[in-house]
């Protein structure tokens, strides 16, 4: 059970990410709100934030997967774990990428 | 013992009844697998007339052969079998028949469900066939979109009809993919391991778990929709605080994922077939796993390209356009590895491979014209014109139809132990592929002049008609040649040459065995140490026989097999099947009695079916317990192993893990729906809250902190050989506490009919009382087993079980309770 585990959190927590983003952005839109930081708008500010942090969650998760303590003993589960732990953070950071350039909620 | 002896012992405990009696009580994963087959095909040719029909219609303008009403029911029909009542079921009777014989197993992990499964699937199509026999047909398109479907525009029983029987159809799904993924983690070979499992039980197990988490959303939505049409509780109402775009989301959610269950099957037949037809093998084994996984996840973050046309917030379109674009790696990833296949083997171009070729060539284009649709701008242009229509084809039949072609012509040999003796698929082949481009060439072309899909009919001056026609003409050569292709087939039944053992010189499990297989799979289990264990050992067939293996030797009338760990294949369990038994078509005609009811809106006999069901699977549960320990026992090369039921992770605790993902992902789509419409949908806040209440709240919280306590109680007590009773009784009162708060809930939650904000509550605490009613039933049984003597220190199997259903029904029901009184109190 451990071995799936490894093989399937990554893309999970993409999942989950990118619906927590997807419903974050569905939630501001549904409630105005205004202020400004660092320069940017709120909400664009909060998006983000939470881009960013998703970004960095896979990445932990991909050091994690490639460090000997965790990694399974199999030599064929860690491949394919690498490999999902890769498309993990590739689809973190391309299917979320419009928080960054897109208008909001319009 | 010598083979003969030891086959003709085997044969008496694992054949089924003889006849066509066996049909009903068989249990057996072959007879099963067969039998979902030939059902499926069945719905293939009467999807296909439907298509003929379709295309009779559009062939010409102003044509008079349908009205609208009509060929509304056609369409959607047509979509609609094709899409639950052949290409899903023909996966799960696939797998059914062919994952023991390929993991060198003897069963499935519950036979009995594979066969309530499989009755529910017959009943389930049958009541889809009966609605289109009396014209009442559903008629509002495959995926049913309200308000369209609603009771206000689809006041009939048309809509009833798709709604009940398509979630009756569903419950085998769900079944057969507990099952699947139970038997492919767990009931291997010995030495099996992960990396040495034939690849198409890998996709076996990808699928399956989609199934179970892309299912519960569309039966969530049925749900929720059939409540609306029968009670008037307005989920999808605007005008109440419903929104009619929340069930395009759950249909989706449910949708595009279903797009990869139909598709990832298909690409393991291709992963099996096509490197015996290159002699080689696969390359890029571990890739093609990843792409796998990789597309699986990916498929469930695409739903909302189906939607680029609702009106939602650029920003949103674009997190998806960007998802649906990103599929297309993993995607290519897999062609590639099977494209350096060919280029490292020899192809040959036997029939199954001439269907490959019909694949890699029809989806490839599907893929691209995919990609096309990706692109917002784009879509928005093509969007339910006849270019989608003939997009879908294109990956559905390249993607699905073609390889499944393959497999037929692949393993019809497995089946029926004979030779092909005409060579009518040749031609067939090249009838069903020049048909089938001209057909669907065509339908892109029209679809981009304008034609919109679902029209009954257009004018001449929409300058359609030769394009039309030329599509109806591709369409019956292509009907032609798919006629050719069953003919084909049932001349190779019927014509009596017998062939030899593993005619395509595969590698895989499935040919160390006799064919037509035996009851029994295999007379003694083989011992993996490759991926293609018939290439290492060439006389494996003769050794498994010859008893060599584990468990050759039978004992008592037991159905035997045993269980692996999941990473290593090292055996853990021993096991012991149920036999032959009509339960399983009772049970589903029960359930069948319920759908019905429904249906027929018959209220008083939907209780009568809900006890009978529950008596039944009363009986089906306390079959399986043993009223004394066994100790562990040998299974032949000096290992002993103990009896699942003295584990506490036994099959059914494994099942149940699984089943509780698939009600999760329900639970969650529901707390989705409601967050939704919390949201989004126009009309909130409603105008009263639910008001809370400190009682019902605290009664139903220590209910859900009592029940998980005691039941942990009675299992530490229980271990050390004491009586249990205490803590099962306590975990029962526990589950009583969060009924009654369920129930006080459902009681007093402001009327459901007046505002969606009533209604998704109700619904909420019903699946509360459903859970905490589930666990009251479960410790009871437990009370009653501790009473019978059919537990014990080692007898521990059952606690493990219930206990997860116990933890279940408190999370959620902590949850349920939390959503109906936190916001009242908050205020
Ligand atoms: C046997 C050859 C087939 C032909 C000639 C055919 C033809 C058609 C046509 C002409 C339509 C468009 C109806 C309209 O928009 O008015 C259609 C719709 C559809 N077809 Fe097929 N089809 C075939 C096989 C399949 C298969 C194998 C599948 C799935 C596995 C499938 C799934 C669908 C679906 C989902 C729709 C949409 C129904 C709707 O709009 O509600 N078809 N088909
Ligand atoms: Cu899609």
């Amino acid at each position: 059970m451990k071995d799936v585990f490894r093989i399937l959190i990554a893309p999970l927590v993409w999942f989950a990410s990118f619906s927590a983003v997807y419903g974050l952005h569905g939630l501001m839109c549904g409630h105005e709100m205004s202020g400004v930081v660092f320069g940017l708008p709120l909400e664009r500010a909060y998006l983000v934030a939470a881009y960013v942090c998703a970004i960095a969650v896979q990445m932990v998760l991909l050091v994690a997967l490639y460090s000997s303590r965790i990694a399974s003993p199999s030599p064929f589960v860690r491949f394919v774990s690498h490999a999902t732990g890769w498309v993990g953070l590739i689809a973190t950071i391309w299917s979320l990428v419009p928080v960054v350039f897109t208008t909001y909620c319009g | 013992m010598n083979a003969l002896e030891r086959h003709r012992k085997l044969t008496t405990i694992w054949a089924s009844e003889k006849g066509f009696k066996g049909w009903f009580s068989t249990v057996n994963h072959t007879d099963l697998g067969r039998m979902f087959l030939v059902t499926a095909f069945f719905f293939f040719i009467i999807g296909g007339l439907l298509a003929m029909l379709i295309r009779v219609q559009l062939a010409t303008p102003h044509s008079a052969f349908a009205g609208p009403e009509i060929y509304n029911q056609i369409f959607t029909m047509h979509g609609t079998i094709m899409m639950f009542l052949f290409a899903i079921p023909t996966f799960e009777g696939l797998a059914i028949y062919l994952l023991p014989k390929i993991l060198g197993t003897r069963d499935l992990a519950f036979p009995r469900l594979t066969a309530y499964g499989y009755w529910c699937y017959a009943f389930g199509g049958s009541m889809m066939l009966i609605a289109m026999v009396f014209g009442i047909a559903p008629n509002g398109g495959w995926f049913m979109y309200p308000p369209l479907s609603s009771a206000i525009y689809s006041p009939g029983i048309n809509t009833d009809f798709w709604l009940i029987g398509i979630t009756f159809v569903e419950i085998s799904a769900v079944a057969a993919a507990v099952e699947i993924t139970v038997s492919i983690l767990k009931y291997r070979a010995p030495g099996m391991s992960l990396d040495k499992m034939p690849i198409f039980a890998w996709y076996a197990l990808i699928t399956a778990l989609m199934i179970l988490t892309g299912f519960p959303p569309l039966i969530l939505g049925s749900v929720l929709l059939e409540v609306e049409r029968a009670f008037g509780f307005p989920f999808f109402q605007a005008d109440l605080g419903g929104d009619s775009l929340l069930w395009q989301h759950l249909f989706w959610l449910f949708g595009h994922p279903e797009v990869y269950i139909i598709f990832l099957p298909a690409a393991g037949v291709i992963s099996t077939i096509l490197p015996v037809m290159c002699r080689t093998t696969l390359l890029g084994y571990g890739w093609i796993v990843a792409a796998a996984l990789a597309l699986a996840f990916l498929s469930f973050g695409l739903w909302v390209h189906h939607m680029f046309t609702t009106g939602i917030p650029h920003m949103g379109l674009a997190f998806f356009s960007a998802a649906s674009t990103l599929v297309a790696v993993p995607t290519g990833v897999q062609i590639f590895a099977w494209i350096g296949t060919m280029w490292k083997g020899r192809p040959e171009l036997r029939l199954p491979m001439l269907h490959l070729l019909g694949f890699f060539f029809t989806f490839v284009i599907g893929g691209l014209t995919g990609v096309m649709v990706a692109v917002v701008p784009f879509d928005w242009q093509a969007h339910d014109t006849a270019f989608i229509t003939a997009h879908l084809h294109y990956v559905l039949f390249g993607g699905f139809v073609f390889p499944i072609f393959a497999g037929i012509y692949y393993w019809l040999p497995h089946v029926t132990g004979r030779r092909r003796f005409f060579r009518l698929g040749e031609l067939a082949f090249a009838l069903v592929f020049i048909g089938f481009h001209v057909t669907f060439l065509a339908m892109h072309w029209v679809g981009l002049l304008g034609q919109r899909r679902r029209i009954p009919t257009y004018a001449p001056e929409d300058g359609w008609t030769a394009i039309n026609l030329i599509s109806s003409v591709g369409s019956f050569v292509l009907a032609i040649g798919i006629g050719m292709i069953l003919i084909d087939v049932i001349l190779h039944v019927l014509t009596a040459s017998r062939g030899r053992r593993n005619p395509w010189g595969a590698g895989t499990l499935e040919w160390a065995m006799p064919t037509p297989p035996l009851a029994y799979n295999f007379a003694s289990l083989p011992h993996i140490t490759s991926r293609d264990p018939l290439v290492d050992q060439p006389d494996l067939a003769v050794q498994l026989a010859r008893g060599e293996g584990y468990l050759g030797t039978p004992r008592n009338t037991w159905r035997e097999t045993l269980t692996v760990d999941i990473a290593s294949g090292k055996p853990d369990m021993h096991v012991i099947y149920p036999s032959n038994t009509r339960l399983p078509i009772l049970m589903s005609a029960v359930t069948g009695v319920f759908f019905v009811s429904l249906l027929l809106k018959f209220y008083w006999t939907v209780p009568v079916a809900v006890i009978g069901v529950t008596i039944l699977v009363w009986r089906w549960v306390w079959g399986l317990g043993r009223g004394a320990d066994l100790a562990p026992l040998p299974i032949g090369h000096g290992i002993t192993l103990p009896n699942a039921g003295m584990t506490a992770r036994s099959p059914g605790w494994w099942g149940s893990i699984f089943l509780l993902t698939a009600n999760a992902t329900f639970f969650g789509s529901l707390l989705f729906g409601f967050a939704f419409l919390w949201t989004v949908a126009p009309g909130w806040p409603p105008p009263v809250w639910f008001d809370p209440s400190m009682t019902e709240l605290g009664a139903g919280l220590s209910g859900a902190i009592i029940g998980p306590i005691a039941m942990r109680l009675a299992k530490s007590v229980n271990s050390k050989g004491r009586s249990s009773i205490t803590g099962a009784t306590m975990s029962l009162f526990g589950a009583i506490l969060v009924a009654v708060a369920s129930a006080a809930m459902m009681w007093r939650t402001p009327s459901p009919v007046d505002h969606a904000y009533g209604a998704t509550l109700f619904v909420l605490g019903g699946y509360g009382l459903f859970h905490a009613v589930l666990a009251m039933l479960m410790t009871s049984f437990l009370i009653a087993r501790i009473v019978r003597g059919f537990t014990s220190a080692v007898r521990r199997a059952e606690f493990s079980i219930i206990g997860l259903w116990v933890d279940y029904t408190s999370v959620i029901g902590v949850l349920i309770l939390l959503a109906a009184h936190l916001p009242g109190v908050l205020q």
